[in-house]
């Protein structure tokens, strides 16, 4: 049969086939989100090639789904939230191995010394220590844009919950960058 | 607003406002110092995840035959580990963790709806049939690397938490008491399920009840 529908959104295949104009469109568009779409995989995965791999296999899965797109205004939160499902797929059917995190980022000091920042990357390495479940919600909010009821059913938690997790992951961060971390606000409500 | 309430909602959004949060602010000078601390803060997450990180997995290829090695030592130690630690016992500690971190979930007293009971199952590979009238919290929580169903269910004898573990399984039930709460793992027919309380209620007869209201399903994936 022939394959009228290009299996892939990203330019290789673009140059390869034939594309009518709205093709074209959506790859053209699929493709301006690549840098955003690799930046939010690679401070979820921490890992360069893995979040290669976890973009490249969104935008196949994308691609398959266009249709479902009605309105490209919303082609970015649509493509981040795939990339997180995907990311989540490949966290949980893939065991990697695993460097010891403080001995990759010890190994950047000499990109920290060259960095004329220090701070920020102190809260780099911050948010990379951050435990999935606290980096997770903060990349969407801060990456991705998302509000805490978009953020909340796209994890399958409470709004009360989001919040909780939202407020622990900077509440962690405060205590990275050397300021006093408030109380735990949840903790404190919950006690008799 | 408490200054607890107002804190959560600046610590989950620095940039976000309302009017209740706003007129709390014009009257507590604390939460205002708070507010400004998090959004310098919040700028320089901000300035800090606009260029990707370093990564912390690295793929050398002339390592990887060392990595090999490391792999299959690594293998051994932790069956050596898995022996000596007595993982129903590390199990149980995590699950204790866990539910700490959660301290809301005791305090809901609503009943869940259907809907969100099917959300924090989705994904787990579990059909539940008990009536969603005892339930009074349900999420989908990160746990070991996998998604599980955390449920409070109410009882005569107060909350019991339940956590249906289907990629944990255990050999034997296994009681516990840590972190002031008690509880039981008991193992199920594709995994396993922690039930803990904080009071009274009677931890050995919701795990029995649960053990037949909770279907595994063939395929979890």
């Amino acid at each position: 049969m022939r394959n009228s529908q290009p299996e892939s959104p990203v330019s290789s295949i673009s140059e390869r086939l034939p594309a009518t104009d709205s093709q074209a469109s959506i790859t053209q568009l699929f493709e301006s989100m690549r840098p955003d779409l690799l930046r939010f995989a690679h401070w979820l995965a921490r890992d360069r090639s893995l979040a290669e791999d976890i973009v490249q296999e969104s935008l196949l899965r994308a691609w398959r789904s266009r249709d479902t797109l009605k309105d490209q205004g919303a082609a970015r939160a649509w493509l981040l939230t795939i990339v997180r499902r995907e990311h989540a797929r490949l966290y949980e059917r893939k065991r990697l191995e695993l460097v010891p995190l403080d001995e990759a980022l010890e190994s950047q000091t000499p990109a920290k010394a060259a960095d004329p920042d220090g701070d920020l990357f102190t809260l780099r390495n911050a948010i990379m220590r951050l435990p999935i479940e606290y980096r997770e919600p903060l990349l969407l909010q801060v990456l991705g844009g998302f509000s805490t009821e978009e953020i909340a059913r796209e994890l399958a938690l409470s709004t009360t919950a989001v919040l909780t997790r939202l407020f622990r992951a900077r509440n962690k961060l405060r205590t990275f960058c050397g300021l006093a971390p408030a109380p735990d606000v949840a903790a404190s409500e919950a006690a008799p | 607003m408490s200054c607890e309430h107002a804190r959560l909602m600046i610590g989950a959004d620095p940039e976000g406002s309302a009017p209740e949060l706003e007129q709390h602010l014009q009257e507590c000078g604390s939460c205002r110092q708070f507010r400004t601390e998090m959004r310098t803060l919040e700028a320089n997450i901000r300035r800090a995840l606009e260029r990707p990180p370093a990564s912390a997995r690295t793929v050398r290829s002339t390592w990887r035959p060392l990595a090999l090695a490391a792999s299959v030592l690594l293998a051994m130690l932790a069956v050596l580990a898995v022996w000596l630690l007595r993982p129903s016992d590390t199990l149980a500690r995590e699950v204790v963790a866990h539910v700490q971190e959660e301290p809301e979930s005791w305090l809901a007293r609503q009943h869940v709806d259907a809907q969100s009971i099917d959300e924090a199952l989705r994904g787990a590979g579990v059909k539940l049939d008990i009536t969603s009238d005892r339930i009074s919290y349900a999420q989908s929580c990160w746990f070991r690397d996998h998604y599980v169903p955390h449920l409070v269910v109410q009882t005569a004898h107060g909350p019991a938490t339940v956590l249906i573990l289907r990629n944990q399984h255990v050999s034997a039930r296994r009681n516990f008491h840590e972190g002031g709460m008690s509880g039981v793992i008991v193992p199920a027919p594709q995994g396993s399920l922690a039930v803990l309380t904080r009071g009274g209620a009677d931890t050995d007869a919701v795990a029995a009840q649960m053990q037949q209201d909770v279907r595994w399903l063939p395929d979890a994936h």
